[in-house]
């Protein structure tokens, strides 16, 4: 046996090209039987797991572009959904208002509040519509609830609005029941009032106050808040009625000019 | 002949045509690593490790494109051989001596491989392809045979920062 292994040692570089050209022979003359099985084998013992890596991290990366995709996909979503019940909100509001019916030889134009200035409470407002709009000075302004402000200031394609939470602002308002006159007045301290009442002056809490009419900026009937409490001194001539607002001046947002249609 | 580390690189080899390729290819020109792995194996191991590892390259190498598998069978344990029988019988010590027979087997190599592949002109496929590709082969071929001439250590890399 050892002059066996011995031969081989010393022939081991013809042994070697031999079996090389065993070997290399079918590899060469049969393209179609043994190199595809030679390619299969060395594909799945060497190839496929460096295949398979590099499809997970394909995969991987997709996934990744996917879900990038997917959150803006979910902003924009998000997006438009907000604004979809925005709209919803906003038509809702313009439902309720289709009711609303205008004073005799008053038209509405709608408007919408580009900027609101507060000082504590909101105090004025400007509006996306002016004299190009025919918005003049001293024009009621108001929502679906009542009477918010009037135009103080127009500008062509603005309006500055001074609302009813301006302390110089007050309105001749009356109690819609008793028909007791009085100015409705704001104080950053007390809130909304009634004043100049007589002491013996008819109402009760919950009571409506309207507009009187008088001054002829305002046209009667439009609502200005309802009476909560009162408050009169033994003696005194006159009293002052505290009133909530028939509108929340923190939540205003569609208004209505009403412009008079009397030449 | 120890056959694992052998069988590491063969596996290499498969990493760089699957992956690696791709990743580090500089517009198409990419290192050609079977003849680069070749060379130095050639240089520094006897002819028949040089000879079983590069009929083993080339039946890797040719999986991607089995008509070509033969020829790569053929052209790397040829240079295989070559490259041993040269290395033995020449001074290689130096690094432009070795250099110069890697550039030698690339600039082939790449040359009859794109030829075999590819029927434009010859002199566009040297331009676009076989000299930008071993240009790029040969400078992972330069570091390692500075690192296996100890002119090129961790320490000295440290010592540079």
């Amino acid at each position: 046996m050892a002059w066996i292994a011995t031969m081989f040692y010393r022939n081991r570089r013809l042994i070697s090209f031999i079996l090389a050209f065993v070997l290399f022979w079918p590899i060469a003359l049969s393209p179609g039987r043994i190199r595809p099985i030679v390619g299969e084998i060395i594909a799945s013992a060497l190839y496929f797991p460096f295949s398979e890596l590099k499809d997970y991290i394909h995969e991987l990366s997709k996934v990744t572009e996917e879900n990038r995709y997917l959150r803006l996909q979910v902003v924009e979503s998000s997006l438009q959904l907000s604004a979809q019940a925005e709209a919803i909100r906003e038509n809702r509001r313009l439902r309720e208002f289709l009711g609303f019916e205008p004073p005799e030889n008053f038209r509405v134009v709608p408007v919408k509040i580009v900027s609101l200035l507060q000082n504590i409470y909101p105090v004025a407002a400007i509006i996306n519509k002016g004299s190009n709009d025919s918005i003049a000075v001293d024009q009621p302004v108001i929502n679906r609830f009542g009477l918010v402000g009037k135009v103080v200031e127009v500008m062509p394609e603005f309006a500055n609005v001074a609302l009813l939470t301006d302390p110089s602002n007050p309105v001749s308002g009356r109690v819609a029941d008793s028909r007791q006159i009085g100015i409705v007045r704001f104080s950053p301290e007390k809130g909304l009032y009634f004043d100049n009442l007589p002491a013996d002056a008819l109402f009760k809490a919950g009571d409506l106050i309207i507009t009187s009419g008088l001054g002829g900026v305002y046209p009667a009937g439009l609502s200005i808040a309802k009476i909560d409490s009162a408050t009169a001194e033994k003696g005194d001539i006159l009293k002052t009625i505290w009133l909530t607002p028939a509108v929340n001046f923190f939540e205003i947002d569609e208004l209505y000019v009403l412009i008079s249609e009397k030449k | 002949m120890r056959i694992i580390p052998y069988i590491l690189y063969l596996y290499l080899l498969a990493f760089h045509y699957t992956i690696l390729s791709d990743l580090i290819s500089i517009y198409g020109a990419t290192v050609d690593l079977a003849a680069l792995m070749i060379t130095i194996i050639a240089m520094y191991k006897d002819e028949l490790t040089a000879f079983w590892f590069a009929f083993a390259a080339g039946i890797v190498a040719g999986t991607f494109r089995l008509d070509l598998m033969p020829w790569e069978i053929l052209f790397l344990t040829g240079f295989a051989v070559l490259i041993n029988h040269i290395s033995r019988r020449i001074n290689i010590s130096a690094i432009t001596a070795r250099m110069i027979i890697l550039a030698g087997f690339l600039i082939v190599h790449e040359t009859l491989t794109i030829l075999l592949i590819s029927s434009e002109s010859f002199l566009y496929l040297m331009y676009r392809y076989v000299l930008p590709s071993t240009v790029y082969s040969l400078i992972p071929g330069w570091v390692f045979f500075l690192i296996k001439d100890e002119r090129l250590t961790w320490n000295e890399i440290k010592a540079q920062f």
